[in-house]
């Protein structure tokens, strides 16, 4: 269990320090562990506090789930969903081998069918999260393909389509009791908090200080449950985006350089987010304003 | 006291005018073009305030921040709706306000054209 | 400081207190700047306008308009030194914004 983790990173300095004022002091230091059961908790209270009339399971529908307007043109569009074009490339992408005979398939457990709601996770081997995007493109170059680009649509079909295997079920990500998997989590918090860009907006400065108000005519979703419906067709790019796209646009309209799609940074970040959507199911593909 | 007369007319046919001139001028500056401030409020590049501001004047405001009227009665002084452009996060460490200023964003004298622009909201 | 660069680059630009700039002054003020600006890099917190006034920097210069080279130039160092400055800051003062 998770809680007991924090608990056990403490009693261990307490053990190493040895009792007396030392263990005072480690005590103190033990109490600015990585707890990320703690920080789901807290995430979690302060979304359905902040929204009581939201359904828990409604908050993976980003700013539908905050304003009723928006919410009615979403639905109007619903009969004719705008990413059903990448479902069914993506169906078509995943089944076509690769030149060497082989197929994504192979990759992954489960035949990659139905388990998005796994990603990312922390491998244990290499010691960095891996996100699908990240896992796809590796099963590619594994088997002599060229790598997609993160931001285009080829990785938005193979990705829309895998999500949709798995719609409906709960997230279901994993930290491991692993000091390199706790590490990967904080940095991914870090990363969300941190103010960056000449605007000097954080993450959560839309996403959990503004979910619900609206910027120009733009309603912030809150960051409860805001990679669920990834990847997302936005009717402002006129098309798909990805995982990858979202966290690049993001950061070039707080005037903030770009990471390189997959970089450790946007890997943590999404490991964090992920965690924190624990238990809401996997809606992707979704639509976007 | 013709002449005094004659002078005083004189003296009111050219005030008259100027008077004339003074009340159009009066006049026409309710509609007078905007500000350079507003321009530079409004415009996305620069201040960009109504993406989280209602400001009189402008349109498809966001409600981040407080609309910004009467901005005469609740800011006083001058110096404090400046530094709040300059850099909120002095006054409010947790603002998601930009540091206009700080940052580099806007150059002191664009600051006060929109500081001048906001005391006529 | 902006209005130390500002009066800098006036005088660069009215060449009242100095003469004008010199392709070696460009080429001290771009390498100050890009180093500032690779240091941000290695704290993953460039900003795109420091790349703007850099790329504007070059553009000048290879105009030979080494005035406004140069006033881009501080610019571009001004723009990354803050870069670096919010990236040091966030180091510890993002915990402050954590849901608790």
């Amino acid at each position: 269990m998770r809680i007991s983790r924090a608990i056990a990173i403490a009693v261990a300095a307490l053990v190493v320090a040895g009792a007396g004022p030392a263990a005072a002091a480690a005590a103190a230091a033990a109490a600015d562990s990585i707890d990320p059961d703690a920080d789901f908790k807290a995430f979690r209270d302060y979304y359905t506090k902040r929204f009581p009339d939201v359904p828990l399971n409604d908050f993976v529908n980003g700013p539908y789930s905050m304003d009723a307007e928006l919410r009615k043109q979403w639905e109007a569009i619903d009969d004719f969903p705008p990413y059903d074009f990448a479902i069914d490339r993506g169906k078509q992408m995943f089944a076509t081998p690769f030149k060497n005979g082989k197929t994504y398939g192979d990759c992954f457990p489960e035949k990659g069918i139905g388990i998005r709601q796994n990603y990312p996770y922390f491998d244990d081997k290499s010691g960095e999260v891996i996100t699908l995007e990240l896992a796809l493109n590796r099963c590619r170059e594994a088997n002599g393909e060229a790598p997609y680009s993160y931001v285009k649509d080829e990785m938005a079909s193979l990705t829309a389509y895998m999500a949709f295997t798995s719609r409906g079920k709960p997230f279901d990500i994993k930290i491991p009791n692993d000091p390199r998997a706790l590490e990967a989590y904080q940095k991914g918090a870090e990363y969300f908090y941190a103010r960056r860009g000449q605007l000097n907006f954080s993450c959560a400065s839309c996403h959990v200080q503004n979910p619900g108000n609206h910027i120009r005519t733009e309603v912030l979703a809150p960051a409860l449950g805001i990679v669920a419906a990834m990847p997302i067709y936005r009717s402002e790019w006129n098309g798909m985006g990805t995982m990858s796209r979202r966290l690049v646009t993001c950061n070039s309209q707080v005037r903030g350089v770009p990471l390189e799609p997959q970089d450790e940074l946007y890997r943590d970040v999404e490991y964090y987010l992920t965690y924190m959507s624990n238990g809401l199911p996997v809606s992707g593909p979704g639509a976007r304003p | 006291m013709r002449g005094g007369r004659r002078t005083a007319h004189g003296t009111a046919l050219f005030v008259a005018p100027v008077l004339a001139a003074v009340a159009f001028a009066g006049a026409a500056s309710a509609q007078a073009p905007a500000l350079p401030g507003q321009a530079l409020a409004f415009d996305r590049s620069k201040g960009n305030c109504l993406t989280c501001h209602d400001i009189k004047g402008g349109d498809a405001p966001g409600n981040v921040g407080p609309p910004l009227a009467d901005m005469k009665s609740r800011f006083p002084d001058r110096k404090e709706l400046t530094a709040i452009v300059f850099d909120e996060t002095k006054r409010n460490p947790q603002t998601v306000m930009p540091p206009f200023g700080r940052n580099l964003i806007l150059t002191d004298g664009e600051i006060e054209a929109i500081v001048d622009f906001l005391y006529t909201r | 400081m902006r209005t130390y660069l500002f009066a800098a680059a006036m005088c660069l630009l009215t060449g009242a207190a100095q003469a004008a700039s010199t392709e070696a002054d460009f080429k001290t003020a771009l390498a100050a700047a890009e180093a500032a600006e690779q240091d941000a890099g290695a704290l993953k917190n460039q900003w795109i306008p420091t790349e703007q006034a850099l790329a504007a920097a070059k553009k000048a210069a290879a105009a030979g308009d080494f005035d406004a080279a140069v006033a881009q130039a501080r610019q571009a160092e001004a723009l990354a030194k803050a870069s670096i400055a919010q990236a040091k800051e966030q180091q510890t003062a993002w915990k402050a914004g954590v849901i608790r």
